[in-house]
């Protein structure tokens, strides 16, 4: 926790984020946390289901009426490209965590594929969800 | 389990961590790898279950092998995201409104989390 009273040293501070220019990676890295931010309430989606469908008819046809609601099919595409983009970008922190793509220009093609990877499959989903039965 | 990325020198020169985040960071790779193959399980038995009615969707989702699935997804989603949240806070929120938002964020994970696991063992086995 932040001390106070004391004097301390003031510690050097890093640049602020508005002198960098702007990059694919740098978007990533903060659609990466705020996909994340996005299935944590995505969660509660997920328990609603769950729920529902461990109750009667009558929820369960509540919880699919939502989903079929405006409101209801953007919640549910955000969700699903959440979770795709957020498991490649997942996936490409690994690769670097093990020292792989951190040179341009992979870093850069390894961007763009979390970013069109995640667009791709999530369609590809939807497709199947809709035509599918 | 690591419990420490640090090096023998680093410590005695006072470098980087002071506290114990080698098992969070590890957990939170761990989670992030079994999310793969069960996030991908997930979707394809929503998918299944998209066209079904009441009866049929709950009468599959009660199968041991979709049951367990979604358990699992579950459990370590729901891991990871109080993980995700918790890393959040730390780096945005100050003072005693951090200690709140960590206490709340652990309170939402365990709810959610039983909540789901109740619901999917309520499905299979009532």
């Amino acid at each position: 926790m932040a001390t106070t009273g004391t004097a301390r040293k003031a510690r050097p501070l890093s640049p602020h984020l508005d002198i960098y220019r702007f990059t694919l990676t740098m978007a990533m890295s903060i659609v990466h946390r705020i996909t994340g931010v996005g299935l944590y309430i995505g969660v509660l989606l997920l328990a609603w289901f769950l729920l529902a469908l461990s109750g009667d008819a009558t929820t369960y046809a509540q919880f699919s009426g939502f989903l079929r609601s405006f409101i209801g099919q953007i919640a549910l595409f955000g969700f699903t490209w959440s979770l795709f983009h957020h498991m490649l970008g997942g996936v490409r922190h690994a690769l670097w965590d093990a020292g792989i793509g951190l040179d341009h220009p992979l870093r850069e093609r390894l961007a763009q594929a979390t970013l069109i990877g995640g667009f791709s499959l999530s369609m590809v989903a939807w497709i199947i969800g809709y035509s599918v039965r | 389990m690591p419990q420490s990325y640090r090096t023998a020198l680093g410590r005695v020169r006072f470098l980087g961590s002071a506290r114990l985040g080698a098992e969070d960071n590890w957990r939170m790779r761990l989670t992030s790898l079994a999310l793969i193959p069960l996030s991908l399980a997930f979707v394809v038995i929503v998918l299944t279950l998209l066209h079904k009615d009441y009866n049929a969707a709950r009468a599959e989702m009660g199968e041991p092998l979709p049951a367990v699935l979604v358990l699992l997804f579950v459990l370590a989603g729901v891991y990871h995201t109080e993980l995700g949240m918790r890393s959040v806070i730390v780096d945005y929120v100050h003072g005693h409104a951090r200690e709140w938002a960590l206490i709340a964020n652990a309170c939402v994970a365990v709810s959610l989390g039983l909540a789901c696991v109740y619901a999917v063992l309520r499905i299979g086995f009532v």
